[in-house]
């Protein structure tokens, strides 16, 4: 089976497709693939976004989720602290949907604890990390852009202490952005376009305006690049 | 522009025409594929094709059974549902009532 099949399969099994029923999707697809001598990647177009269609396909926006089933969002600099909050919460995460939504749920009868980790992975390198993180109880949970997300039940640590007995109510707010993140979203605009402004001559030079824009891009990446290489510092 | 027109008309109505090449009997992907593109409707890519079928079968509208062949890793049959079969006839009506209105209004223009 082709590796673009391979990480279909785990993709699937991680939003939430039971093992059996991943395999002979998988199958046929590799089928359909033999039968129309075409590659998966031009029959199906790139994996993420088609595993997310079928995901998609597979359980509606309106479909018949859970009444324990809550999904909310947040920024890459917000998300380690909110799934460590909601994780002490008892929400559990199954997945992450096509729009990068977190989708988890809290078992209404016995809430359990729920630790995560956030890894950087390259495309297609996710198996390698997950059978690495496996034996310490590290379960793959959603994968966003460069970043594969792991669950762990606290009970893997602390035991029964990891059971909830009153967890508190289902949060209002579903999405959860950062100071840093909304900072970000004010000043890349004006990165870009202040240079712009004042490296264009008086009459008004349309090529020294994007001149300008060019270097508020350079600064506007290196800014990122150093808080980036700042924040993995911090978190060591 | 042709044909980001005749990929929009397909989406709005290519679940009635899986749900249609199934009236005769069981079928999977590959073959409703073929059955399509042999209407003339043009080649229909798995990447459009399985999300479609998935939303058939997780609404109830066809249902479908993994088969190992000899040959090959195994298929998936899907087959039409009663809810299926009548949620065809309904929206396939609505589908024909529209594409009536549609020719009624370009012959006035002058098209035939």
């Amino acid at each position: 089976m082709s590796a673009y099949l391979d990480e279909l399969k785990a993709l699937l099994r991680e939003g939430g497709v039971p093992a059996e029923q991943a395999e002979a999707t998988v199958a046929d697809l590799a089928s359909y693939v033999a039968e129309t001598g075409s590659t998966p990647e031009e029959e199906f177009g790139p994996v993420g976004d088609f595993a997310g269609r079928l995901l998609a396909a597979r359980a509606p926006e309106a479909g018949p989720a859970g009444a324990s089933e809550w999904r909310w969002t947040a920024d890459i600099f917000a998300d380690r602290q909110t799934l460590a909050r909601f994780g002490d919460q008892g929400w559990e995460i199954d997945r992450i949907d096509h729009l990068g939504r977190f989708v988890g749920h809290r078992d209404p009868e016995r809430p359990q604890r729920w630790e995560y980790r956030r890894e950087l992975v390259a495309p297609g390198g996710g198996r390698a990390l997950a059978a690495r993180l496996a034996p310490e109880g590290w379960e793959p949970c959603g994968t966003w852009l460069c970043y594969r997300y792991f669950k762990r039940p606290r009970a893997a640590s602390v035991g029964p202490a990891a059971q909830l007995d009153s967890p508190p109510p289902a949060p209002a707010r579903s999405v959860f952005f950062s100071r840093r993140f909304y900072l970000l979203t004010a000043v890349i605009p004006l990165a870009l376009v202040v240079p712009g402004i004042v490296l264009t001559p008086s009459h008004g030079d349309t090529a020294g305006f994007f001149t300008g824009m060019a270097v508020g891009a350079c600064t506007a990446i290196a800014t990122l690049a150093a808080l980036w290489f700042w924040t993995a510092r911090r978190r060591g | 522009m042709a044909t980001d027109r005749r990929a929009s008309w397909l989406k709005g109505v290519l679940d009635l025409l899986v749900l249609a090449t199934l009236t005769e009997g069981e079928n999977y992907g590959y073959e409703i594929a073929k059955m399509l593109a042999g209407s003339g409707l043009g080649q229909i890519r798995g990447g459009t094709l399985y999300p479609v079928l998935n939303r058939l079968e997780e609404a109830g509208l066809v249902s479908a059974e993994f088969r190992v062949t000899e040959r090959g890793p195994g298929r998936r049959y899907y087959r039409l549902t009663e809810q299926g079969r009548q949620t065809l006839a309904e929206q396939g009506s609505l589908w024909l009532a529209f594409d009536q209105s549609v020719r009624t209004v370009l012959a006035s223009g002058g098209l035939k």
